[in-house]
């Protein structure tokens, strides 16, 4: 059993305050009219009581002023809440111009999105509907605070609705057509997204995160060295996935293994440290020293290992070292590929379902 | 005193009871299952009806305790997503379609539009059984495919997963559907032509009592509306069936469409629900308070304001389904239209206790208590009707909890009011007067306790029809699981006391309320032709003031605190005037 809510929940983007605003105008005026009534139906219950009364009843058939009054007030109360309200609901409908764009797509039962950059994070969804490699990339949508994004999403099946209570947004994704929700995130954090429209059995299950982060933080994860979309590894479609592909695809996980009979160091969380040298001295290992570990293995040998590794210089292009830097530079403790794994499918890719068994739970 | 006399004579035995005179009434006209089932006396189709839904409430009732009690735990307490998705689905199209729809109009209204109209029967008897054979086809269909397999669309059938993903019964939950929207047309014609054709002399359009009306606006979205629905279901089976595409966008189709089509219904449908419950209220909160209504006309025609522009504001359920943004704007501002004759009602019905004498039976705390959840209701409804705060609160409990203020804290509430005001009219037996004070008030405080929550679990983004949700929301969910375990057992009261009322309840007299309508001339339970006459209106319908029903004649003493000691009524017999004691103000 959890604690009570907060009394406002979280507020995390501009579109929040403006709602709370509004809603809050809403509940006070009709808290105040509603309350009016039951006060007055409350004080003639009881003033008026057969116990209290003669019995006998004037013959009061009603007032045209009165009519008028009670038909006129609530109107403009009414219209006063259409007109606020058209005007808050102005500002989530129209995007600015320079808001980042992020394409996000549903479908039963788990969401997607793709960057116009070409990351690729899912966002969540129910793990017994995804196959292996999607389970466990199951990650956030990361957006960077005080940063307008703009969301463009569809649905491959049925309708869906992608909601961010703390940004008091919702937006139907239809299947067949685009629909545009916008957010200005003004507060680091973690919030819920939740399938707001019924689409079958685990509706309930199609719930994302999204994690708003600071603009280095952002930049980071895009890069590919701060997985903040969730997952262990570098965010699909960053220049560290690309260089973790790399990695699988040169053979360097080969020797650079987590495993005990590794012929080469391991090079998780290697970046930033000092490196004890062979013959003596160290090296803060940064991306000049990993390069160089790259192209001229021999120059500088790790205290403990043996000269073995063969030179990449020019086996590989400038794009592909800085995608390996990259990527060496992202390696946590414990993201070293296994030296079986398979070369993952880009998130998202046009691919077929991989063949195995059927995952326990899922149709 | 009696007791005294009982205690003290107990060699004299009491005096035998005095034999029952077997006055001819439409219940004891003729015996048997087939007088029953082939009859065309409105009064025992409004009673075939009354047993039908009250199966269907108790159907939907359980279905309800099942998502209830689910929904203690946030990963599903009791039943997998399927069952749960099946459940609330079943809650929602025997509620909607099966109890709520026909409740009023098809069981109190077939019972008393004719009586209080002064007439025999309806305009076409026949078609009136009829409806009662179409809707249990109908019924009996749905209530088929909900128990074979179950249907797991939710009511609101959206596609392209009702046509394409669903693997449940949907095509004859929907043929269900299909077919007992006829018995919703006929009903709906057949009020429609009564009201306007079987008037007694004197009932002028300005003389109706107010359920009349109300069930007159009904009658014309049921007879308006219907169609759209039978329409748009039918188009919907076709493409299930035949997979030709009209919804679903992958063969051609546009979901939108649908949603259009279903709201154009759906939305002026719950008017088909609340006004009928409007129009109890009317009747019963002026019998009780001894006042006119207040403000006559505007009652009267604001529901008929309510019946024509409600059918204006469908896409106000479509805010964030992908229609344009002037479209949004044109219909939120619709919206608002129809929530002012809305609070014109309940600003009358608060004046119209103003200088009442008030009493406190079960019909008014049904009718009170309809007043007080229907202004939260129909205020909260203006949170989801304003394009601002409707983006947010769209789809999550807060709507929830709005449309069940307004549909069981507004219409079941009104619902057991008229059951509650007519039901010595409707047996010929008094109910248990302690036990109703204490079901009324019992249903009251559950539903607070049930729905209460659910608004802010609404306000903090909880979706709707979601069997597993964030661990923070539980407590909240706990909550309202609690509320409504008292709302059952505040509903299982009336069954309890009604049904015993029928073998043990003392006998009605013709005028237990001391009412003003004329159901109330006739005797109770009524004849089978209801009127030894034919009666000749000569006044409006809540002379209580004056204290003369609408064929001038007086009332009875009202019941209550006061009946038996006061001075004022042991003028005992009411002359033509009424009591000539009553003194009589005329205001306005």
């Amino acid at each position: 059993m959890s604690s009570l809510l907060p009394f406002i929940p979280t507020m995390a983007s501009t579109f929040a305050v403006k709602f709370e605003i509004l809603f809050w105008y809403i509940t006070i005026v009709t808290g105040i009219a509603g309350l009016a009534v039951y006060a007055g139906m409350l004080y003639f219950c009881v003033r008026y009581r057969r116990s209290a009364t003669s019995g006998s009843t004037p013959r009061i058939l009603g007032s045209t002023r009165l009519e008028i009054a009670w038909t006129v007030l609530p109107m403009f109360l009414f219209f006063s809440f259409f007109g606020w309200g058209a005007v808050v609901f102005n500002h989530a409908a129209h995007p600015p111009a320079d808001a980042m764009e992020v394409f996000v797509i549903g479908k039963q039962w788990m969401w997607k999105a793709q960057y116009s950059t070409g990351h690729r994070v899912i966002i969540g969804g129910n793990p017994r509907n995804m196959n292996e490699v999607e389970r466990q990339s199951i990650g956030r949508l990361v957006l960077p605070v005080n940063r307008p994004v703009k969301i463009t999403l569809t649905s491959e099946d049925v309708i869906h609705d992608f909601g961010v209570p703390a940004f008091r947004s919702k937006i139907d994704v239809l299947p067949g057509r685009y629909t545009t929700v916008w957010y200005h995130p003004t507060r680091i954090g973690e919030y819920h997204i939740y399938c707001d429209q019924y689409c079958g059995t685990w509706h309930s299950l199609m719930v994302g995160k999204i994690a708003v982060v600071g603009e280095q933080e952002f930049d980071e994860f895009l890069y590919g060295i701060q997985p903040l979309q969730g997952t262990e590894n570098p965010v699909d479609g960053s220049l560290a996935q690309e260089g973790r592909q790399l990695f699988l695809k040169l053979q360097c996980v080969t020797c650079h293994s987590a495993n005990a009979v590794a012929k080469a160091p391991v090079l998780e969380g290697l970046y930033g440290t000092r490196v004890p040298l062979k013959g003596g001295g160290a090296e803060v290992a940064d991306e000049a020293y990993i390069l160089e570990s790259i192209l001229k293995p021999r120059a500088k040998i790790v205290s403990g290992w043996e000269p073995i590794m063969p030179s990449y210089e020019g086996q590989i292009t400038a794009d592909d070292q800085a995608a390996l830097v990259a990527y060496i530079r992202s390696m946590k403790r414990g993201t070293t590929p296994d030296v079986t794994a398979q070369f993952p499918a880009p998130n998202g890719a046009p691919t077929e379902r991989p063949k195995q068994p059927a995952s326990p739970g899922g149709k | 005193m009696s007791i005294a006399v009982i205690h003290g004579g107990l060699a004299a035995s009491p005096p035998p009871p005095e034999p029952e005179p077997a006055t001819p009434n439409y219940l004891n006209n003729n015996y048997g299952i087939w007088s029953w089932l082939t009859t065309v006396d409105h009064k025992r189709i409004g009673i075939l009806y009354l047993i039908s839904i009250s199966i269907f409430f108790i159907g939907g009732g359980i279905a309800a305790g099942v998502v209830r009690t689910n929904l203690l735990s946030s990963t599903g307490a009791i039943v997998t997503e399927d069952a749960y998705n099946r459940a609330f689905t079943a809650h929602g199209v025997l509620m909607l379609f099966f109890f709520l729809i026909p409740a009023v109009p098809a069981v109190l209204g077939n019972f008393l539009i004719p009586m209080m109209i002064g007439a025999k029967d309806l305009a076409f008897p026949k078609l009136n059984l009829a409806s009662w054979y179409v809707f249990i086809a109908g019924a009996a269909c749905s209530t088929w495919a909900i128990l074979a397999g179950g249907i797991d669309t939710g009511w609101t059938l959206y596609p392209p997963y009702s046509t394409r993903a669903s693997q449940a019964n949907v095509v004859p939950g929907i043929l269900g559907v299909f077919i007992s929207g006829f018995s919703s047309i006929m009903t709906g014609l057949n009020i429609m032509v009564t009201v306007h054709k079987m008037r007694c002399p004197g009932m002028t359009w300005g003389r109706l009592p107010l359920f009349v009306w109300s069930l007159y606006g009904t009658s014309l979205i049921q007879l308006l509306g219907t169609p759209v629905i039978a329409v748009t279901l039918i188009l919907m089976g076709t493409e299930r069936i035949s997979g030709v595409g009209i919804f679903d966008p992958s063969i051609g189709g546009d979901p939108l469409l649908f949603q259009h089509l279903f709201w154009f219904y759906s939305h002026p449908a719950v008017y088909i629900m609340i006004l009928p419950g409007m129009g109890v209220v009317s009747e019963v909160l002026t019998c009780f308070s001894r006042k006119n209504i207040f403000g006559y006309h505007a009652v009267a025609w604001s529901s008929m304001g309510i019946a024509v522009v409600g059918f204006m504001l469908w896409a106000h359920h479509m805010f964030v389904a992908g229609i344009s943004f002037y479209s949004a704007l044109l219909f939120s501002f619709l919206s608002m239209l129809v929530a002012v004759p809305s609070a014109i009602k309940v600003f009358n019905w608060t004046a119209t206790l103003y200088r009442g004498s008030i009493t406190f039976q079960a019909p008014m705390l049904f009718a009170l208590g309809f007043v007080v959840l229907f202004v939260i209701g129909g205020l909260t409804g203006l949170f989801l009707a304003t394009l601002g705060t409707d983006i947010h609160l769209h789809d999550t409990y807060f709507v929830v909890a709005h449309f069940h203020f307004v549909m069981v804290g507004g219409m079941v509430m009104g619902y057991f009011a008229g059951l509650h005001f007519w039901w010595p009219k409707m047996t010929g037996r008094m109910y248990s007067d302690w036990w109703s004070r204490v079901a009324a008030s019992i249903i009251i405080v559950g539903f607070f306790l049930t729905f209460i929550p659910q608004f802010i679990l609404g306000y903090h983004g909880m979706p709707r029809r979601s069997p597993n949700y964030a661990p923070e929301f539980q407590i909240y969910n706990v909550m309202s699981t609690a509320g409504a375990s008292i709302l059952g057992l505040g509903y299982l009261l009336p069954a309890c006391y009604l049904s015993l009322s029928l073998f043990f309840g003392d006998r009605a007299t013709a005028n237990p309320w001391s009412a003003t309508g004329l159901e109330w001339v006739s005797a109770s339970p009524p004849t089978v032709f209801n009127f030894e006459f034919t009666p000749v209106v000569v006044c409006g319908p809540y002379e209580y003031a004056i204290g003369v029903d609408q064929l001038g004649r007086g009332l009875p003493e009202p019941p209550g605190p006061g009946s038996a000691d006061d001075p004022a009524s042991r003028d005992g017999p009411t002359g033509p005037a009424g009591p000539m004691k009553k003194e009589t103000e005329v205001v306005g």
